[in-house]
């Protein structure tokens, strides 16, 4: 692979009380196995005449991706969860909104991110949220049951899963049920990234997380397949209480008006959800749809 | 927290103890990034760039200051000319040219790994490190693990006492009693690994040292020789050791501070350099120096 990787990138982070405004550029090679990274000059480039359906790419030269409003949407999104999650203390709190343009491969495409990851405490436990959108409702369940929890208890035998909890699971679940790459956008090489059932054979795409990572094949943006019904009168882990460990869980449980933390092995997921599933930053991304072990 | 780059400290709070440390307004940094399988270059990263703090917010671009280019440069030079004597070692350089107000620096680390065994130094020690990891790595197992007193060796000790004392002073956790022959300097300081990055007080390095604390190695006992990682968690108060060569193998160690203060049972000789610590912390990957005598733990249950 000798093709030229280039990024430009600008991101406005909110972390523990500081807010840093990034601005750089980098390109990459990889040639002859030998992979080298480095800065580039902001205005160096570009493709010309490329465009990306769902992306506005200028015709001449790949645009300085603009960041104007960030800073604002950032800072409201900070100001909305410190005071939602006051009953708590907050740990960590580290909030961003970027964009980046790509170029690889005769490919130029534009990507917006949010990321939102909080670590909040309560007594001798931690709750963990990430997020790839700024969704309060989210981060005040995680609060409100973090709160509210009790003694720790054994695992009911049948539990729901919300969004946010499987979507951290996932990538433990593969060969486990069915999964698939959900398609749409460019991966770390430029190659679409197309719909496709998660095997064992190598996969088709390449994930780079950024210009200066070696990209690595991986089975991007996966997303479990529905299957079986979901009982609601199940009690539902709402929470991250650790990160998973292959598939042992450590989550908030909601039982009625108990909440209560419990260990939970996903050896027999028995349904997964039809309903429309939302994208997490976990491993090479991954959609979190609602299931039931 | 892996091997690759020797011991490794995996930390999650944030309530940094920063009241005090002195906060640079300026922050630049060239550094290169290389590693080497067989005495052949498989990647190379090359970053620069400034921050300028006002308040509580930072600005950061990827400006290249060229004065520490050359100085960075110079050094990777002759990091690559040491690289080429250590041919059995999977190596990374890193090497780190910084200024932080007026003040210049320049940090050159390299990580040497046999065997998935990996330990970090620096140019100075590095051929006496190559030859320790040698006989180290790979080694056997000559017992099976078991409830028995620990001989910390090699100055592996440094990586317990910066999890245990170091870490937890970064966080502003409780103070608690520790064994009095021991005395332990760790001073901290806002350190950042990248442009981009916010800083936070963390150690510089650890200097543990004993006084009139002898001991005579139990018969029965386990020695550690090198550590691949460690953490503590500032809400459960555990401290994390997972260690890399020891005579019963590699195992995980998870107390909490009080059982390993309690536990400290003796010590001998002055501090010995450990071959190596990067620190982790938020992502933030610092080299910190570190030192402990050979020193006698208790067993834990």
């Amino acid at each position: 692979m000798t093709s030229l990787y280039r990024k430009w990138g600008r991101v406005v982070r909110y972390e523990n009380g500081t807010t840093i405004r990034v601005e750089e550029a980098g390109e990459a090679s990889d040639v002859e196995g030998v992979f080298e990274a480095r800065p580039m000059l902001w205005e160096k480039g570009a493709q010309t005449r490329v465009s990306v359906p769902h992306h506005s790419v200028p015709q001449t030269g790949v645009p300085p991706p603009q960041t104007s409003g960030d800073l604002q949407q950032v800072e409201s999104f900070v100001a909305q969860t410190l005071l939602s999650v006051h009953s708590c203390i907050v740990e960590r709190l580290i909030v961003s909104a970027g964009i980046s343009t790509h170029e690889t491969n005769g490919v130029t495409w534009t990507e917006e991110s949010l990321r939102v990851h909080l670590s909040l405490v309560k007594g001798r436990l931690r709750v963990l949220v990430d997020l790839a959108s700024f969704d309060l409702d989210t981060i005040r369940s995680a609060a409100v049951a973090l709160t509210r929890t009790g003694d720790p208890r054994e695992a009911p035998p049948r539990v729901r899963l919300a969004q946010n909890v499987t979507a951290a699971l996932l990538p433990a679940l593969v060969g486990e049920i069915a999964i698939e790459q959900r398609g749409g956008g460019f991966d770390g090489r430029g190659l679409p990234i197309e719909t496709r059932a998660v095997t064992a054979d190598d996969p088709p795409n390449w994930y780079r997380p950024s210009y200066s990572i070696r990209p690595r094949r991986a089975w991007l943006n996966l997303r479990p397949l529905p299957f079986g019904s979901i009982d609601e009168s199940m009690p539902q882990a709402v929470a991250l209480l650790a990160p998973v460990i292959g598939t042992n869980l450590h989550v908030l449980c909601i039982d009625g008006d108990d909440v209560f933390p419990t260990e939970l092995r996903a050896e027999h997921v028995a349904a997964v959800s039809g309903g429309e599933p939302a994208w997490y930053p976990y491993a090479a991304g991954s959609f979190g749809a609602e299931m039931m072990l | 927290m892996t091997r690759e780059s020797g011991a490794r400290s995996r930390v999650s709070e944030i309530r940094p103890a920063a009241y005090g440390l002195n906060l640079p307004t300026s922050f630049a940094i060239v550094s290169r990034d290389e590693s080497w399988q067989r005495g052949t270059m498989v990647e190379s990263r090359l970053m620069h760039g400034h921050g300028r703090q006002r308040g509580n917010e930072i600005e950061a671009v990827d400006t290249c200051d060229e004065r520490l280019a050359n100085v960075c440069d110079a050094a990777a030079d002759a990091a690559r000319a040491l690289v080429d004597t250590l041919p059995d070692a999977q190596v990374r350089m890193r090497v780190r040219a910084m200024r932080e107000d007026d003040a210049e620096s320049v940090e050159t680390t390299i990580t040497l790994r046999m065997h998935d065994v990996s330990i970090v130094t620096t140019p100075g020690d590095a051929h006496r490190d190559y030859e320790l990891l040698r006989g180290l790595a790979g080694s056997k197992p000559s017992a099976k693990l078991a409830p028995l007193p620990i001989v910390w060796r090699n100055g592996s000790a440094a990586v317990l006492l910066h999890e245990a004392i170091g870490h937890a002073r970064e966080h502003g956790a409780a103070e608690i009693s520790w064994p009095a022959w021991l005395t332990v300097e760790a001073p901290l300081a806002l350190r950042r690994e990248t442009f981009r990055d916010v800083p936070l007080p963390r150690m510089t390095h650890l200097i543990a040292r004993q006084s009139g604390a002898p001991f005579a190695p139990p018969r029965e006992r386990i020695d550690i020789q090198l550590v691949a990682g460690g953490g503590y968690d500032p809400v459960t108060d555990v401290v994390t050791i997972e260690i890399a060569v020891s005579s019963v193998g590699a195992f995980t160690m998870q107390r909490t501070r009080s059982e390993i203060a309690a536990s400290l049972a003796g010590a001998v000789g002055e501090p010995i350099r450990y071959p190596g610590v990067i620190c982790s912390r938020e992502g933030q990957q610092l080299y910190v120096a570190s030192h402990a005598p050979v020193m006698l733990m208790d067993a834990l249950p």
